[in-house]
């Protein structure tokens, strides 16, 4: 490591000097300050931990919402003529502008204008930021739930009720899970998606990867190998749970049993 | 035991019920048949309101099935469907294919439920299967257990949908052979069928719809030895 840094220093001091030196020199100085230097990997790191952090609050709260809003839509797309609730109506209505609005307007747009408009005196941006998503997932997601529900053969909720199971039981029973094995791909790049926008926080201060790097380019005016560096920590950590989700449709497949 | 009364039924301007009153007592096997599009499947469908009549009224056993206010699901308890392309559940064994409605309905305890299915299946000869998933029978055997999905709720009629017209020639017969077993038991049954076999062995008053209306009616023998209705003749000579 001291080896490491007296060879930084020397090299570096030859760049600023305007020196000739090698490539690989050059490279080694501008990887060493971007990534060791005052321990600055650590900004990277803690910056990781903000992401999945805000991943995982906007994931749970995205599929909270995502399930209400689904099975308010879908309850009202399968009631019975004449059998009409006007309650379940009006809520619906709110869910239908909830996810034409969300899914309307820019990602970044909503960010801002939570964080500047609606939380502008908040200091906590990554809570806002998580918020943000959460809520931004969520239509995504309901939308994703819905279109599992209803691409199942009404074959097999006419079969429940006709047997005198109510709606929520044969919901329970027999649409949802038939529903989930066909959602699950969908669900998982959903979940990608709102992995890497986690980087979009950035712009409202939130300090996940990218702010860090950000941090580190303000300090040494290079945005090559942060920027490098950023897209790399995020490609391995969509490979991971990519391998993770086909991993589970995988086993989901086996329980098919034919 | 079913009394429908002016049932109709429209999808936007186009009619496929057009006022169709109609009694069918306990004990009687109704079997349905007509051309395609003539709202055979559509009448079935009506009675324990998978379908949403227009117009008209149904009434099982003196309870009014079209009355908003009616709890639906109490009534189709006791009028099970058996359906063209089964819909078994395909994320269940054929055991919790056949318990689950029982049990979640509190018809019956899990081990009762048990019983019951085993039961029903010894009497299917399916009763090696109560462990398979649906995906892994034959159509024949899928529309046995589905039959004795039906069962299990001990409905006091039955609702058949086209029950054989998805199935291979060669299964057929074994889903027919069921059929005519409850038939002798006494089950209410209304069949919608193409067998004209079944139709004149075991129905005791065939109904012939075309155009949303029964045209004809009468008991088997005197239905195909002497059709009265151009159309049931013409109909007849096609498929006889």
């Amino acid at each position: 490591m001291g080896q490491m840094a007296e060879l930084y220093a020397l090299w570096k001091g030859q760049m600023i000097a305007g020196d000739d030196i090698a490539f690989w020199q050059e490279f080694f100085v501008k990887f060493y300050q971007a990534f060791i230097e005052a321990d600055r990997w650590t900004q990277y790191i803690s910056g990781v931990g903000t992401t999945l952090l805000v991943t995982a609050m906007a994931l749970i709260l995205g599929v909270i919402l995502g399930v209400l809003v689904a099975m308010v839509r879908t309850a009202h797309d399968q009631q019975r003529p004449g059998h009409r609730n006007i309650l379940l109506g009006f809520v619906n209505l709110l869910c239908k502008i909830y996810v034409t609005v969300i899914r309307g307007t820019p990602m970044m747009v909503q960010l801002l204008i939570m964080g500047m408009v609606i939380f502008a005196s908040s200091r906590s941006f990554t809570m806002v930021g998580a918020l943000t998503l959460g809520i931004n997932s969520g239509a995504y997601v309901a939308e994703i739930i819905r279109g599992g529900l209803m691409s199942l053969d009404r074959g097999q909720m006419e079969a429940g009720r006709s047997l005198g199971l109510n709606y929520i039981d044969t919901m329970r029973f027999i649409v949802v899970p038939q529903a989930f094995k066909t959602i699950l791909p969908a669900l998982g790049n959903e979940f990608i998606v709102l992995l890497k926008d986690t980087s979009l926080i950035t712009v409202i201060g939130g300090k996940e990867i990218l702010y860090a790097a950000q941090g580190v380019m303000g300090r040494t005016y290079e945005a090559m190998f942060p920027l490098l560096g950023v897209a790399t920590i995020y490609l391995i950590l969509v490979l991971i749970f990519s391998a993770l989700q086909a991993k589970l449709e995988r086993r989901m497949r086996q329980s098919d049993r034919r | 035991m079913i009394d429908v009364k002016h049932l109709s039924k429209s999808y936007g301007d186009h009619l496929v019920l057009n006022d169709i009153s109609e009694h069918i007592d306990a004990g009687e096997k109704i079997v349905i048949i007509g051309p395609s599009g003539s709202g055979k499947s559509t009448f079935l469908r009506c009675l324990n309101l998978l379908e949403i009549p227009t117009s008209g009224e149904i009434f099982f056993d003196g309870q009014s099935v079209t009355d908003p206010k009616t709890n639906i699901d109490q009534i189709r308890r006791q009028m099970g469907m058996v359906f063209q392309h089964f819909n078994l559940f395909p994320n269940m064994t054929i055991r919790k294919n056949i318990t689950l409605a029982p049990v979640r309905t509190g018809l019956m305890k899990q081990d009762e439920a048990d019983e019951t299915a085993m039961k029903l299946l010894r009497r299917v000869g399916l009763e090696e299967k109560a462990d398979a998933y649906p995906n892994q029978l034959s159509g024949g055997q899928k529309q046995r257990i589905a039959i004795v999905r039906a069962l299990a709720m001990r409905p006091k009629a039955l609702l058949f949908d086209e029950p054989t017209s998805a199935l291979d020639p060669e299964m057929v017969g074994e889903v027919l052979k069921v059929m005519k077993e409850l038939a002798k038991e006494g089950m209410t049954m209304v069949v919608v069928t193409h067998e004209m076999g079944f139709a004149r062995e075991v129905g005791t008053r065939v109904l012939f719809m075309d155009g949303g209306v029964i045209a004809e009616q009468a008991p088997p023998e005197e239905f195909f030895s002497n059709p009265k209705n151009p159309r049931t003749r013409e109909f007849l000579s096609k498929v006889l």
